[in-house]
C-alpha cells in the first residue's frame, strides 16, 4: 500500500519542534522511530496532514545518569538497540529484557523509547517495565514543561495524557533502592518479532538482605486496555518473606486482577491461565536479580 | 566410482555474487521508460451478486488511461487443470471471495490507479456466506458455482486390494481424525508483472512465476492471442513455494491493460494481495483406518479427506488426488482405499504448496503408524524397518521405485540424532520422536494432457570456441536450478564450470514446464545434460575426422582434449587456431589441446555448434482413473529425528535439534542439496507450530501480514543436522532425483511424535501453538487428577 502524501518538518531543536506542535495541534503527528506511525499510516488508520521528525533533535537522544539521586534520564529518542548497548540501564534488568526481546534487530535500530509510550500499544513491551520502576514522563509544550508519573500516562489503547500541543522530552528512572531487583517475562508464539500474548512486569524491594518484601509493583501488558498493575498481587506480597508458595499466590491474584479478552490472537481464558504463570516467573526473576 | 570435476561439489551459486550485491533483477526493479501503472479493484465481499458496475467517475480521473471490466476481457475461463477451468479474467455476475477481481485501471502512476480504483462503482446484492465446508455440504447449501452440485469442485473414489476383508483379518484397527489450516506459500517476493504488447502486435509478459510455460498458455487463451506471439519471461523470483505455479489474473489484467493502451503495465502486488491470491496449502481434514498385523505388517489404510478449496479450483483437482496417492509409499501396503471430497467455500482459492497433498497426510499417517507400533509395543524406527519399500518395488497404486535409499535414510537419522540412546530416556517435557518422507520426482504428465515434450535445452558453443551457453526455459526461483543446470553443462561438455553462461525462464528459450512437483533437477537437468552431449559429440566427431582417428579415442576433461591413444599430433590444429586468434591473450602454448581449439575447429569446418536434448518421461503405469496423480519417473525418500521441548505451564515449544536425511539420488551441488532441506525443515516447523490464516464471520482475512501470519524467524530454528543419501536413480541425470519438496514430509509429523514422547498426549490439530498445548496439558492433568480421585 502506498503512503498518504503529507507535509514533512525537521525542525532541529525540541523548541522549535513545540512551535511546530503548537501551530498544527493533532493535525501534525509526530515521527520518530517511525516503525508504528509508518505502518498505520499505510493502513490509513492514521492520516495526519504533517509529520514533524524529532530526528534532527539531539537532545532527545542525550541519556545521563545524574543527579544527587542518581536518577536515569533517557531521551524520548533514544532507539532500542542504543539503550541495550549503553550500559546504564544494566541495574533495570526488566527493561532491558523487554528493550532485547523487542521486535528484531532491524526495527530495534528504528524504534524509540518514547515512541513506544505514545503510541500506547496495550501489548508494549516497555511500559510494563517502566510503570514498575516507578518511571515518570517529562511532556514539552510551548506552555513549559510538566512532570507525569507513568502510573497516569495511558488512557486507552492508542491513547495518553498527552495533549495535542505536547511532545514527550524525557523519561525519568529513579535509581534503585538497594535490595531491589525486577524481571520482565514476554509470552509469544514465536521467540522473535512478536507481539505479546501476555508480559508481566515485575519490581520487588526487600526490607534488607533476606529480609520481607517491603515494596512490590507488578504491571501486565496485553490483558486490558492499558497495561495493568496487579494491586491485589502487589498487596498480598507486602510485608511477607519471599517463598514459592507466596509467588504462586501472588500469580493466582494477578491472574484475577487481570481483564483479558478474547482475539484471534488467544482467548482470554489461556491469557488469564499464562498471567498467572509468567507472574510467578517474573517474581522469581525479580528476587534472582536481587542477590 | 567416477571421478566428476564440477557435479556432486559444493561449487557456489552463479548468482551469488549479482545477489549478495544487490544487482540480481527482481521484477520490481525493472521499469520501462514509458510504462503504465495497473490496479485492481477487488470484492469487498465474500459472495455476492453482482447488479451493475459504472466505472464512469474512475474514467473521468485525470492521468486515467484506461479501465477494463469482463466487458472488455471476455468470459474465457481458465484455470489451471482443463478439467476445472472455473476462473474468468473479472467477475460479471458475480463475486466469491473477499478479493475476487472487478476491475482494472491503468494510470500514469500508482497512487492515480488506486484513486481510479476506489472511483469505480459497483452494486451489490449479497448472498448467503459459505465459509466452512460443513456449510457449503448442507442440504441445500446456494451453490457458489452453478455447475457444481453440492459445491464439491472434485471427488475421488479409489480402491486398491479388498480393504474391508483386509481390515477384517487385522490383528489391530486405529481410526484418527487429524487436521491443519489453511496456509499461505509465505514467500519473500510479493508476484509482480509488467506487460508489454508492442507495435507489431508481439505481447511480452515479464513475471515473478514459477511456469513461464503455463503462463504463456493461460495469457495466449484468455486474451485470445496467437500463442506464438505471446512471450513470458521470468527475471529472478524471491521463491514460490506454488502459489507462484500458475497465472494469477494479474499477469493477464496488466497485458490486456498493455493492449489497451499500447503501453507497458506494471503491476506489483502488496502483502495483503499475495494473501488474497493465496493458492497455498488446503485445510486438510483426513480420516484414516490403518490396520495391521501382530508382527507389526501394516496391511490396510481406509483414508478419507475432505479438502476446503476456497472460491476457485486452481490446483486443488491434482490436490485432492495427491492426498491420497502419495500415502502409496514408502511403505508395503496392499490394501489401499481413498474417499474425498474437494469442497467450494467463500474464501480465497488454496492450490499447490510445497509437498503438495501430501503434507498432511503424512503428518496424520506417521502418527497414527508411531501409535500403532507403541501399541505393538514395537520401536518406531523397527516398525519402518518392518515396512518399508526397496528398490524396485511398485506400490499398490503402481507407483515404482526405480531408487529407494529409505533404509539408509533412517539408519542414518537413527545414528546420527542418538536416537537409540535417547528414545524412552527423556524427562517429562522433552520428547524425541521420528518419521518418513515421500514425494514424486516430478508429475509424470503436464497439467494440461499433451503429449509435450516436458522440457528442451539448448546448448550453443560460442563460435570463438571459449565459452558454452545454456538455454532452457526453466525457473531459476531463489532454489538454485541456473547453477545445477551450470554444472551439468560443465561436466557433460567436460569444461570448466566458469566456460558456462546460463539463460533461462523465458519461453523463447523452449518449452519447460517450470518449477513445480520438484521436477527441474531430474527433468531439465536430463535435457541439459542431452544437449551438452550433443554439442560435445559435434565437436569431437570434427576432431577426429581432423586427426583421422575414432571418436571414441578422445574425450573431454575440465576444458582439455584428452587422447586415449598415444603419439596423436594436433600441431596444425593449434597452428591455426592460433593464427585466427593472433593478438589474444588466453592463447593455448603447450599441450594439452583446449576444447576451446577443438570448438573452434568445429565451428570453421560446420558453422555454430548447437547441441539439443529434451526430456519426457517414459510410459508411467496406471490405467485407473486419477492414475496420472503420482505417477513419477522417480521417487525421492526422507527420514528425520526430531527432538524438543515444551515448556509444560505455557504449551511453548522449542525444536532443539533435527536430523534430516534425504535420499536425492546423487547431489548435482551439495549445498544447494542441503539448502533444500534446511528450507523445508523451516517451513515444516513454521506449519507445525503456527502458521494458520484466520478469518472472521464476513470472510476477511484476519492476518494478511507477517507480523500476524507467523512464519518461523532464525531463532526459532534450531541447528540441522543435513544427510545426503544417494541412491542413483537409473531414470535421473546422473542419478539425480527430487530434494526441493519431498524434504518437508517428515518435519511435522516428526513434531507430532517428538511432542507425544515429551508430553504423552496426541495432537490432531494443527498449528500446535502454545495456546492448543497448554490446553491439552491442562485436559490431561485434569483427568488424572479425576481418575486420582475415583480411586
Ligand atoms: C515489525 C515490527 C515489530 C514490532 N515489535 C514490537 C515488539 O516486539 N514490542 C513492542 O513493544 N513494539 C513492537 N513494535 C512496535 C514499535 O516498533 C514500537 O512501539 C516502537 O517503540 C515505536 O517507536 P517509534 O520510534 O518507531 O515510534 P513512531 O512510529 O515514530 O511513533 C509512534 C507514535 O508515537 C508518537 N511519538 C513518537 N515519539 C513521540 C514523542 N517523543 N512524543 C510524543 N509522541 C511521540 C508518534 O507521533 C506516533 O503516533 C513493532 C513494530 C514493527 C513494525
Amino acid at each position: 500500500m502506498l503512503i498518504p502524501r503529507f507535509e514533512y518538518h525537521k525542525p532541529s531543536t525540541l523548541k522549535e519542534a513545540c512551535e511546530i506542535k503548537g501551530k498544527f495541534k493533532g493535525k501534525a503527528q509526530l515521527l520518530a522511530g517511525g516503525t508504528d506511525i509508518i505502518p498505520n499510516m499505510k493502513k490509513r488508520i492514521i492520516l495526519p496532514d504533517s509529520l514533524i521528525s524529532l530526528n534532527g533533535i539531539s537532545e532527545l537522544k542525550s541519556n545521563s545518569v545524574s543527579g544527587k539521586n542518581r536518577c536515569a534520564r533517557i531521551g524520548a529518542c533514544a532507539t532500542v538497540s542504543s539503550l541495550i548497548r549503553g550500559k546504564f540501564l544494566l541495574p533495570y534488568s526488566a527493561l532491558l529484557t523487554g528493550l532485547e526481546s523487542l521486535g528484531s534487530p532491524l526495527i530495534r535500530n528504528m524504534a524509540t523509547i518514547g515512541g513506544n509510550l505514545a503510541t500506547a500499544r496495550p501489548a508494549a513491551d516497555l511500559s510494563p517495565s517502566l510503570i514498575a520502576y516507578k518511571g515518570k514522563a517529562i511532556l514539552c509544550s510551548v506552555a513549559g514543561k510538566r512532570e507525569v508519573s507513568l502510573d497516569d500516562f495511558f488512557l486507552g489503547p492508542g491513547k495518553t495524557i498527552l495533549n495535542d500541543d505536547e511532545i514527550l522530552a524525557e523519561i525519568i528512572l529513579d535509581e534503585l533502592p538497594a535490595c531491589t531487583g525486577s524481571g520482565y517475562i514476554k509470552l509469544g508464539t514465536r521467540k522473535a518479532l512478536e507481539i505479546s500474548l501476555v508480559n508481566v512486569a515485575a519490581v520487588i524491594a526487600l526490607e534488607k538482605p533476606d529480609g520481607v518484601i517491603a515494596g512490590a509493583r507488578i504491571v501486565m501488558g496485553a490483558v486490558g486496555p492499558i497495561p495493568l498493575r496487579a494491586t491485589t498481587a502487589e498487596n498480598l506480597l507486602m510485608g511477607e518473606k519471599p517463598s514459592d508458595g507466596l509467588f504462586a499466590e501472588a500469580g493466582k491474584a494477578a491472574a484475577e486482577d487481570s481483564r483479558p479478552i478474547d482475539d484471534f490472537r488467544g482467548s482470554a481464558e489461556y491469557r488469564r491461565d499464562m498471567v498467572r504463570v509468567i507472574t510467578v516467573r517474573a517474581l522469581q526473576k525479580a528476587l534472582h536479580d536481587i542477590r | 566410482m567416477t571421478q566428476y570435476h564440477t557435479i556432486n561439489s559444493r561449487a557456489p551459486r552463479i548468482d551469488a555474487p549479482d545477489k549478495a550485491s544487490g544487482k540480481a533483477q527482481f521484477i520490481d526493479d525493472l521499469n520501462m521508460s514509458d510504462q503504465l501503472h495497473g490496479a485492481i479493484l477487488q470484492s469487498p465481499l465474500a459472495h455476492a451478486r453482482i447488479v451493475k458496475i459504472d466505472t464512469s467517475r474512475a474514467r473521468k480521473l485525470p492521468g486515467v488511461k484506461a479501465v477494463v471490466t469482463a466487458e472488455d476481457a471476455g468470459l474465457v475461463q481458465y484455470g489451471v487443470s482443463p478439467a476445472r477451468y472455473d476462473e474468468t479474467l473479472f467477475c460479471h455476475d458475480k463475486v466469491r471471495y473477499i478479493g475476487d477481481e472487478i476491475a482494472a485501471v491503468a494510470a500514469v502512476d500508482r497512487e492515480t490507479a488506486l484513486a481510479a480504483v476506489s472511483l469505480i462503482d459497483v452494486e451489490y446484492e449479497e448472498l448467503p456466506l459459505l465459509l466452512s465446508v460443513e456449510e457449503a455440504m448442507k442440504e441445500g447449501a446456494p451453490l457458489i458455482h452453478e455447475d457444481y452440485p453440492g459445491n464439491i469442485c472434485a471427488e475421488v473414489h479409489q480402491e486398491f486390494g479388498d480393504v474391508e476383508a483386509a481390515l477384517a483379518e487385522c490383528d489391530i484397527v486405529r481410526t484418527d481424525t487429524f487436521m491443519n489450516k489453511m496456509q499461505n506459500c509465505a514467500f519473500l517476493e510479493p508476484q509482480g508483472c509488467i506487460g508489454h504488447y508492442d507495435h507489431r502486435g508481439y505481447l511480452t509478459l515479464y513475471s515473478s512465476t514459477q511456469t513461464p510455460h503455463y503462463v504463456q498458455r493461460t495469457v495466449a487463451m484468455t486474451l485470445k492471442m496467437p500463442i506464438g506471439k505471446v512471450r513470458v519471461v521470468k527475471p529472478y523470483v524471491g521463491g514460490g513455494f506454488g502459489a507462484k505455479a500458475s497465472a494469477n489474473a494479474m499477469e493477464m489484467v496488466a497485458c490486456l491493460l498493455s493492449m489497451k493502451t499500447g503501453k507497458p503495465v506494471k503491476m506489483v502486488f502488496t502483502r495483503e494481495q499475495v494473501f488474497l491470491q493465496a493458492r497455498g496449502r488446503h485445510k486438510f481434514v483426513h480420516t484414516l483406518t490403518t490396520g495391521a498385523k501382530k508382527d507389526g505388517t501394516v496391511v490396510a489404510l481406509k483414508h478419507n479427506c475432505i479438502l476446503e478449496g476456497g472460491a476457485y479450483a486452481s490446483f486443488g483437482i491434482a490436490t485432492v488426488y495427491y492426498a491420497g496417492s502419495l500415502l502409496g509409499g514408502p511403505y508395503k501396503l496392499q490394501h489401499m482405499k481413498y474417499d474425498a471430497y474437494r469442497v467450494y467455500t467463500n474464501k480465497p482459492a488454496c492450490g499447490a504448496q510445497r509437498g503438495h497433498g501430501g503434507v498432511i497426510a503424512r503428518a496424520a499417517w506417521e502418527q497414527q503408524l508411531d501409535v500403532i507400533a507403541e501399541e505393538l509395543g514395537m520401536d518406531p524406527v523397527e516398525f519402518r524397518f518392518k515396512n518399508m519399500m526397496n528398490n524396485g518395488d511398485t506400490s499398490c497404486n503402481d507407483l515404482y521405485m526405480s531408487s529407494f535409499g529409505m533404509r539408509e535414510c533412517v539408519e542414518a537419522v537413527r545414528d546420527k540424532s542418538g536416537w537409540e540412546r535417547k528414545r524412552g530416556t527423556l524427562p517429562r517435557g522433552k520428547g524425541i520422536g521420528m518419521a518418513c518422507g515421500f514425494f514424486v520426482s516430478g508429475a509424470g504428465f503436464p497439467i494440461y494432457r499433451s503429449e509435450t515434450f516436458h522440457c528442451t535445452a539448448t546448448v550453443k558453443l560460442s563460435e570463438d570456441g571459449g565459452a558454452a551457453h545454456l538455454y532452457t526455459a526453466s525457473a531459476e526461483i531463489g532454489q538454485g536450478s541456473d547453477t545445477t543446470f551450470a554444472m551439468i553443462t560443465a561436466e557433460a561438455l567436460g569444461v570448466p564450470l566458469n566456460a558456462v553462461k546460463v539463460s533461462s525462464g523465458d519461453t523463447d528459450f523452449g518449452v519447460d514446464l517450470g518449477a513445480y512437483s520438484s521436477r527441474q533437477t531430474l527433468m531439465t537437468g536430463f535435457a541439459v545434460k542431452h544437449a551438452a552431449e550433443d554439442a560435445k559429440r559435434q565437436v569431437l566427431e570434427v576432431l577426429a575426422d581432423k586427426l583421422r582417428i575414432s571418436v571414441s579415442d578422445i574425450d573431454v576433461k575440465d576444458g582439455t582434449v584428452i587422447f586415449k591413444g598415444p603419439g596423436i599430433t594436433f600441431r596444425t590444429i593449434r597452428n591455426r587456431y592460433r593464427k585466427e586468434h593472433r593478438g589474444w591473450t588466453d592463447m593455448p602454448d603447450d599441450a594439452p589441446l583446449s576444447f576451446a581449439e577443438a570448438a573452434r575447429l568445429a565451428f570453421i569446418v560446420k558453422g555454430t555448434v548447437i547441441g539439443q536434448g529434451e526430456y519426457r518421461p517414459r510410459w508411467l503405469g496406471g490405467k485407473f482413473k486419477g492414475a496420472a496423480v503420482g505417477t513419477s519417473p522417480a521417487y525421492g525418500c526422507s527420514a528425520q529425528v526430531v527432538e524438543l521441548r515444551v515448556d509444560m505451564e505455557t504449551g511453548q515449544i522449542t525444536i532443539d535439534n533435527m536430523t534430516d536425511a534425504h535420499d536425492c539420488g546423487f547431489a548435482i551441488n551439495r549445498t544447494s542439496v542441503e539448502g533444500q532441506m534446511q528450507g523445508s525443515l523451516l517451513m515444516g516447523l513454521g506449519e507445525a507450530l503456527f502458521e494458520e490464516v484466520k478469518f472472521d464471520q464476513k470472510g476477511r482475512m484476519l492476518n494478511p501480514n507477517f507480523g500476524e501470519y507467523k512464519i518461523p524467524t532464525a531463532l526459532d530454528m534450531p541447528n540441522v543436522t543435513p544427510i545426503i543419501v544417494e541412491s542413483n536413480e537409473p531414470y535421473g541425470p546422473y542419478g539425480a532425483k527430487e530434494v526441493g519438496e519431498g524434504a518437508i514430509m517428515p518435519t511435522i509429523p516428526a513434531i507430532l511424535n517428538a511432542l507425544y514422547d515429551a508430553t504423552g498426549i496426541r495432537f490432531h490439530e494443527l498449528p500446535l501453538t502454545p495456546e492448543r498445548v497448554y490446553k491439552a496439558i491442562k485436559e490431561k492433568q485434569c483427568e488424572a487428577k479425576a481418575e486420582r480421585g475415583r480411586k
